[in-house]
């Protein structure tokens, strides 16, 4: 009985927000944080999949430029095993598989978890989280699917969010950006920087378009919220194109003083956001 | 995780790029023949699934298991969605899926 009791008493403690990495956070980034908070993604495991780490925070996994902590899959309940504090099962897509874990405290959760059985369709709203390069999912609800239309919107909506996250930004969206931010204003004039970089080497005009390219990429307001910026090699990998070229853009953009340098040589972020 | 099995959105249409392949398909059931279900895939065209169960008349079934012939699926998982279903939705799906926006789900 004591042994349990204080096996609560653990939990709630760890639970009650000594979480350290609120702890050390500095104002700045958790004000940051809540600007930039996305609220759920839906997305389909083969998009987890492919996600990466951003380097500056642990648990935060980026997908088309966005921060991707909190999710939204739906698909099929899998090896579901019930456990004395969680129950942990595998949700099949259709896209792959994961692992969800649902920490079970209250008996709300416990009722939650008694209705999910194998071979059910479920939506599941959840943190994604990495440990030790694996990917899984700890779910803040799980809930049984009624209306099988729900699958096929599930996806579309996936489409959907994919398709405005990797939209190019038109020039008017930038614009909006700098009269809400007036530091911005000094930095961002467009026609002045493809001058003066003609006359600075004559270069053709793709290659000012491939600057504005790499610009858009450190403007874009998930990247402006991130406290350390961009590494060199996920501007790399978001564009597509090769290291060479992208590091000759940054050093453009940092002797014009469009994006500045932050923990190290290889991480930079926009000056446009102050 | 673990994507290396997916199962493929297809219609009728679809299903023939996927011979051998793990693919998922919603069909309207017109008849049950023991072990076989003869439907209505979602492009308008009848496609025959191994199952087995049998299901009722004129609902939908989300078949997902493997492609063995260029009507015919070899069912593992059914799943009856129930006797309404928007299946222009879920070709409009199918398509998209199998075409521009295939590297989300493959």
């Amino acid at each position: 009985m004591y042994g349990s009791q204080f096996d609560g008493g653990a939990s709630l403690f760890s639970g009650g927000g000594f979480m350290p990495s609120q702890a050390t956070q500095t104002p700045e980034s958790s004000f940051s944080k809540s600007r930039g908070a996305q609220g759920v993604l839906p997305l389909t495991v083969k998009q987890i999949s492919e996600a990466y780490h951003s380097n500056d925070d642990k648990s935060n996994f980026v997908v088309d430029g966005v921060d991707a902590s909190n999710v939204r899959l739906r698909g099929l309940v899998m090896n579901k095993v019930e456990k004395v504090t969680d129950v942990t099962f595998t949700l099949d897509d259709g896209t792959g598989r994961i692992e969800v874990h649902r920490w079970v405290n209250e008996t709300s959760d416990t009722n939650e978890m008694a209705l999910i059985q194998n071979g059910m369709y479920v939506t599941i709203n959840g943190s994604l989280k990495g440990f030790q390069g694996k990917k899984h999912v700890v779910a803040f609800s799980v809930r049984p699917v009624i209306d099988f239309n729900e699958i096929t919107l599930h996806f579309i909506e996936c489409i959907h969010v994919h398709l405005e996250n990797t939209r190019p930004k038109v020039l008017g969206g930038v614009s909006a950006q700098v009269q809400a931010n007036p530091i911005s204003g000094t930095v961002t004039p467009r026609t002045p920087v493809s001058n003066q970089f003609s006359s600075r080497s004559s270069s053709s005009g793709s290659e000012t378009d491939f600057y504005k390219l790499v610009l858009d990429v450190f403007q874009e307001p998930a990247n402006l919220a991130r406290e350390h910026g961009l590494h060199v090699e996920e501007v790399a990998r978001l564009l597509g194109l090769p290291m060479e070229k992208i590091k000759d853009a940054i050093d453009y953009h940092v002797d014009v003083g469009h994006i500045y340098s932050t923990i190290d040589d290889n991480h930079y972020k926009s000056a446009c956001n102050g | 995780m673990d994507t290396s099995s997916p199962a493929v959105f297809v219609n009728a249409e679809l299903l023939k790029m996927y011979q051998g392949r793990r693919v998922r398909a919603v069909v309207q059931v017109m008849r049950n023949e023991g072990g076989l279900i003869v439907g209505q895939s979602t492009d308008g065209h009848q496609l025959t699934v191994k199952v087995s169960q049998a299901f009722p008349l004129s609902h939908f079934v989300e078949v997902i298991g493997i492609a063995d012939g260029n009507q015919s699926i070899r069912a593992e998982i059914c799943t009856d969605f129930g006797d309404t279903y928007d299946t222009l939705a879920y070709n409009g799906l199918c398509q998209l899926a199998n075409g521009k926006f295939k590297n989300l789900f493959l």
